[in-house]
């Protein structure tokens, strides 16, 4: 089982949200906007310098600040989609 | 008694068609202005609909109720402050999940709920099949399916409006559950708030579950009084 943190995961890499951390007002704007444990999420794309992010969750995109995507852990889905 | 004036607020998230149900509303009987204090703008009309007259606040677009943004202060605070007779919740059926959370969060607050879900169309061509009566039987609110660039269901959406506010049709909203040590505090909370002076107009329950969450304006707001 491979857990690592939302900048971490390569476009097109699949997961599930296992924890969702930050300061208070970050982590409850996020779990506002869908991003909550047990969520599944496909990373979409990456802007060059890796800020911002475009996830897929919860049926809509979502594009985080890489300060945000620091603060949520992914347990990658494994094998080839 | 019925009352023939009616104050709906229009709530929703961004860009879910709350403007474009508010001009089907309202037509030209609409004015601008600011909300007290701020200039986010606030969209005021009204109609008049089988001898009911109906005024239409248009309340900025928001993911959520919880505070965090001026928006989000603006919404919250005219639903349970100013309490319109109907709070309709602007849904788009496309992204039912994301749209819900608002629509949970209103029903905690105890509005008088009406969801108009919108945008019919668009999840009908992504071949979703929204089970509306369901829907409307598990929030225990009304759903009036809509689509509103087309004009689609405004007469159904004022007909509903009209049953909620006189009582005809009851929302009876939902029952939600925290985990067991949240609702212990919740009830303990909620006992202190119900037997002081504090509960005054709010839902003593919504207060309580407010002040676990650590809410600095629910917090502000308790300790002026
Ligand atoms: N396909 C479709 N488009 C719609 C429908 N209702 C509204 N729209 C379109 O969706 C877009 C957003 O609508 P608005 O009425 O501006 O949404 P809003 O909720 O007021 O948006 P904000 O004020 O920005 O939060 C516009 O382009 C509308 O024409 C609908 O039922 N179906
Ligand atoms: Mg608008």
């Amino acid at each position: 089982m491979v857990i690592k943190p939302l900048r971490e995961v390569e476009p097109l890499e699949r997961g599930r949200i296992v924890k969702v951390g930050g300061r208070k007002g970050i982590r409850r704007r996020l779990l506002d906007m869908g991003v909550v444990v047990g969520a599944e999420v496909e990373v979409q794309r990456v802007a060059p310098l890796g800020d911002p992010l475009e996830i897929r969750i919860k049926g809509y995109n979502l594009a985080l600040r890489l300060e945000e995507a620091d603060n949520i852990q992914i347990e990658i889905f494994e094998g080839k989609l | 008694m019925t009352k023939k004036k009616i104050t709906i607020a229009l709530a929703g998230n961004p860009n879910s068609g709350k403007t474009t149900v508010f001009n089907n509303l309202t037509g030209a009987r609409q004015h601008v202005g600011n909300w007290p204090g701020v200039t986010v703008e606030k969209k005021e009309g009204s109609c008049t609909f089988k001898g009911y007259t109906i005024n239409v606040v248009d309340l900025p677009g928001v993911y959520s109720l919880t505070a965090y943004s001026l928006d989000e202060v603006i919404a919250r605070d005219y639903v349970v402050d100013e309490k319109p007779d109907v709070v309709v919740d602007v849904v788009d059926a496309s992204n039912l999940e994301r749209n819900l959370y608002l629509a949970v969060q209103l029903l905690e607050m105890e509005a008088n709920l009406v969801i108009a879900l919108n945008m019919m169309d668009v999840a009908e061509s992504r071949e979703y099949q929204i089970d509306v009566k369901e829907l409307s039987r598990l929030l225990g609110t009304p759903v009036v399916p809509m689509v509103a660039a087309w004009g689609k269901g405004t007469p159904e959406l004022l007909d509903t409006v009209i049953a909620v506010a006189g009582g005809y049709q009851k929302v009876s909203g939902i029952n939600l559950q925290y985990d067991h040590d949240v609702e212990t505090e919740i009830v303990k909370l909620e006992k202190l708030i119900s037997d002081s002076s504090l509960a005054e107009g709010y839902s003593p329950r919504w207060l309580a579950v407010k002040l676990l969450e650590e809410d600095e304006e629910i917090i502000g707001k308790i300790r002026q009084t």
